[in-house]
């Protein structure tokens, strides 16, 4: 790689007498002075004015490098402090330059004006000269050769500068954990990747995952963080789409105008103007009626939208993050969510695996909480060695369902520690607490084994019944009510034996198993 | 093929330039790895290059890694070719030493050699032209090799700018002689000569007087001369003839460095070979080993060998069926003994 360097001959530093200029530093032959670093062409710029300068200067390079090719150039500035003059000469001589992929050039920025220094580092950062920066200086002792540095105004090659950079990213990552200590491999990749996003972007988010798993607080440190980098002025409102049900739902989104209904004694704002230049986070958008979801849809689109009851249409321009634990796809395909709305609010989707999914988190996730409930508390709340063992050891094993994720857990944390005595909590309180889950999680189970159930037979029917009727009749049911007629719901139920006897007459079989509960075939179907 | 670690013993361009041209006078080829390793900035510099490409030129080798910072060279050489050859070298570099590079190769060529060298021809940390015209060359005689040089300009650091000619005329390989130096004989006589180029004259003539005065030998001639060069620069060089071997001792004048210094840096050298009874200054018998080994053979006393020369000698053991053999003689001198292997 040849090494080609462009720089001004410096008419007052370059300029050192004529006996006496070995003595001084001079930056143009300075440049070539250095023991490793081979220049083989010297692109030397200056006015006709210079020329005797020009050529002595030329006869030096060549005298104390004869490997370098001195190439004396001309370029005429009226005035070498005027920007504009300086910056589109420079520029068509950058454009004129016959650049080579087999050269590497150093634009030398030590002499010239200041403005022509100004320009040159423009232009380099630019990209119109493929090169870099070369400084140049008279060192200590004010003697040549003097030092130089190379400046790549490429900053990702500077280790320190990539570092600050690093270690700002890290920064931003660790906050949109809560300055959790994840561990969990897969989960740390998403949340670098939801920084990149959070920092680069402004297109919708979709956040999926389970009850619990921390949706609604990472869209608020998604926030925080998009403040922090001055990419959002206005507030996060939050509001869950579960709570907006009938008329209100409407106003309270897109708002109304005074007497839009009855019962409109003032104009409401709603939550999307709320959420001017800042972010809307609508938590559970599976639950929002297809009235509001068409009416969301071109809020998002357009950034416009027409409050209740007014003909003038409002502006609000709110980045827009959902939240979900339904699989919203099949909602389309049940006709439950519109299509269109969703391909538009998924731009960038994440989903949050569940506590169950990244076990090696609950950790980190418990000295979080204590640590906050210290704060709270404004004294130290920990755990004893052999209790804290005791608890993470159930957190991990497979009776701990964590039906509601994050939720679960800090409940059950703060559970203890407002049981404990001393802000110390003991092994007895992580028994008594793990007893606790262990019923509440049974309960769900339970729950589930007898919902079918519930509706078609009386509280005091169900009770009555052996758990193994219980178990097999809600299974039963549940089949049932996921088939269109007898005829499919006993093929489904009675397969096994289809095949082999040809029997035609399960329908008859399983409807006579329903009456002996009580239950007729149109209740059901 | 030859291998050299480049960082051993002095670690310099020393064993560089010694490899290159035993490379090129032997025809072996050349691996030499870690060049300069330990140096504050590693690897080839502008000074090493022009070495490189000059042997090059000469011996007509393949070469790989010939680039700045490189650590790794590998040199092939092909058929040393006489004729005239011109180079220039950057001020750092002295165009002394690619002369010493390319000197031995083309003594053993067949027909005459023409060398013009610009650069510099008086720099600190190298034979100054004096040196190589005035005690290399004559010594060089005395194996029977056959090359003389004249200088039309002065070029000194910073500026360079000095130009030198030499003539290399073909030996006869049968006719060189295994030198026997081991006593220098009697100091015949002495002179010193100042020069100084674009500062005041009476610096030279300070600086002999000053050296007559405390050499402790008499000095028998005296020359302040201001020379012209395209730089300003100052050189003292003191030279001792003896009877059968010359020595020579300089000191060079820079900014900041007084008068007095530089011509002590002079007779301190130059009073410590006198005393030592040594028939080779260090710097000469740095020198001299590849030309003698190149002849088969010999020996000389000179003062305790330096690392350079210890180098030296190990770099010349890879190429040449010699040994090398020091025993010390006293406090103050060595023998050095080359033999065939």
């Amino acid at each position: 790689m040849k090494k080609v360097v462009i720089g001004f001959l410096g008419t007052i530093l370059d300029r050192r007498g004529k006996s006496n200029r070995w003595e001084s530093w001079r930056p143009s032959v300075s440049v070539c002075q250095h023991e490793e670093l081979l220049v083989d062409r010297f692109h030397l710029l200056c006015s006709r004015r210079d020329e005797s300068l020009a050529s002595q200067i030329k006869a030096d390079l060549e005298m104390v490098s004869p490997e370098t090719k001195v190439i004396v150039e001309h370029l005429e500035f009226k005035n070498p402090w005027d920007f504009e003059e300086v910056f589109s000469g420079l520029l068509s001589y950058s454009q004129q330059f016959d650049f080579r992929e087999d050269e590497e050039y150093l634009l030398h920025i030590t002499t010239g004006t200041h403005v022509t220094q100004i320009c040159m580092f423009l232009l380099t950062e630019a990209g119109f000269f493929p090169g870099m920066l070369l400084q140049t200086g008279p060192g200590r002792h004010n003697s040549p050769p003097g030092s130089y540095e190379i400046i790549d105004l490429d900053l990702s090659r500077y280790d320190s500068i990539a570092r600050r950079f690093a270690i700002q990213t890290g920064d931003d990552i660790s906050f949109l954990k809560s300055g959790i200590q994840t561990r969990n491999v897969s989960f740390n990749q998403l949340i670098a990747e939801v920084e990149r996003v959070t920092v680069r972007s402004d297109a919708p988010i979709l956040l999926a995952g389970p009850t619990g798993a921390g949706k609604s607080r990472l869209a608020r440190q998604i926030y925080e963080l998009r403040r922090q980098h001055s990419k959002v002025s206005g507030r996060f409102v939050e509001v869950n789409c579960a709570t907006l049900r009938g008329d209100m739902a409407m106003s309270v989104l897109f708002g109304h105008k005074k007497g839009a209904y009855t019962g409109a004694t003032e104009s409401r704002e709603g939550l999307l103007k709320a959420a001017d230049n800042g972010i809307l986070f609508l938590d559970e958008i599976g639950e929002l009626g297809l009235d509001e979801q068409a009416m969301l849809l071109r809020a998002v689109e357009e950034k416009l939208y027409l409050p209740v009851g007014s003909d003038k249409e409002i502006r609000s321009n709110f980045q827009l993050i959902t939240g979900t634990n339904r699989n919203l796809k099949q909602e389309c395909r049940s006709g439950r969510f519109r299509q269109d709305l969703l391909a538009r609010i998924k731009f960038w989707e994440f989903t949050l695996p569940g506590l169950k999914e990244r076990p090696e988190d609950i950790e980190p996730n418990i000295d979080y909480e204590l640590q906050l409930h210290s704060q709270n508390l404004g004294k130290p709340v920990s755990f004893s060695s052999e209790a804290r063992a005791a608890y993470i050891k159930f957190a991990n094993s497979f009776e701990a369902h964590w039906v509601a994720n994050f939720r679960d857990l800090n409940s059950s944390l703060a559970r203890m520690i407002t049981l404990s005595d001393g802000n110390r909590i003991g092994l007895a309180d992580v028994r008594i607490e793990i007893e606790r889950l262990r019923r509440e999680w049974r309960n769900e189970d339970e729950k589930d084994s007898e919902a079918h159930l519930v509706g078609l037979l009386k509280p005091e029917q169900i009770a009555e019944l052996d758990l193994f009727d219980r178990l097999q009749l809600n299974t039963v049911l549940e089949i049932c009510k996921n088939s269109a007629n007898m005829a499919e719901a006993s093929r489904k139920l009675f397969a096994g034996s289809l095949q082999k006897k040809r029997s035609t007459n399960d329908s008859d079989r399983l409807r006579k198993y329903l009456q002996r509960f009580g239950i007729s075939s149109k209740e059901i179907f | 093929m030859i291998r050299i670690d480049g960082s051993q013993g002095e670690g310099g361009g020393q064993i560089l330039r010694t490899a290159l041209a035993l490379s090129a006078c032997t025809g072996k080829a050349l691996l030499i790895e870690n060049i300069r390793a330990k140096r504050k900035k590693p690897g080839l510099m502008r000074q090493h290059l022009s070495c490189v490409h000059a042997t090059q030129r000469i011996c007509a080798a393949k070469v790989e890694g010939d680039a700045i910072s490189s650590q790794t060279l590998r040199f092939e050489p092909g058929q040393i070719k006489s004729g005239d050859y011109h180079f220039a070298v950057g001020s750092a570099g002295s165009a002394m030493l690619v002369l010493q590079t390319v000197l031995p190769q083309l003594l053993l060529a067949e027909g005459q050699s023409q060398l013009v060298l610009e650069g510099g021809t008086h720099n600190p940390m190298s034979p100054t032209f004096h040196y190589i015209n005035e005690v290399f060359m004559p010594v060089l005689a005395k194996i029977g090799f056959a090359c003389s040089c004249e200088i039309e300009q002065w070029g000194f650091y910073p500026a360079g700018g000095g130009r030198v000619r030499v003539t290399v005329n073909p030996s006869i390989a049968d006719s060189l002689k295994k030198l026997d130096l081991c006593s220098p004989g009697r100091l015949t006589s002495s002179s010193v000569l100042a020069a100084v180029a674009k500062i005041p004259w009476e610096i030279a003539e300070d600086e002999c007087n000053t050296i007559v005065n405390a050499a402790r030998f008499e000095v028998t001639q005296k020359k302040a001369i201001s020379v012209d060069s395209p730089g300003p620069g100052n050189v003292a060089m003191l030279r001792l003839d003896f009877e059968h071997c010359p020595a020579m001792f300089t000191g060079f004048g820079e900014l900041g460095v007084s008068r007095k210094k530089v011509a002590a840096s002079v007779y301190r050298e130059a009073n410590h070979f006198y005393k030592s009874s040594a028939a080779i200054d260090p710097h000469l018998a740095d020198q001299i080993l590849l030309p003698m080994a190149l002849a088969g053979g010999g020996s000389f006393t000179t003062m305790e060998p330096t690392e350079h020369t210890r180098t030296n000698m190990k770099v010349i053991e890879l190429f040449l069926p010699v040994s090398h053999e020091f025993s010390q003689i006293d406090a103050k001198l060595w023998k050095i003994q080359i033999s065939a292997a």
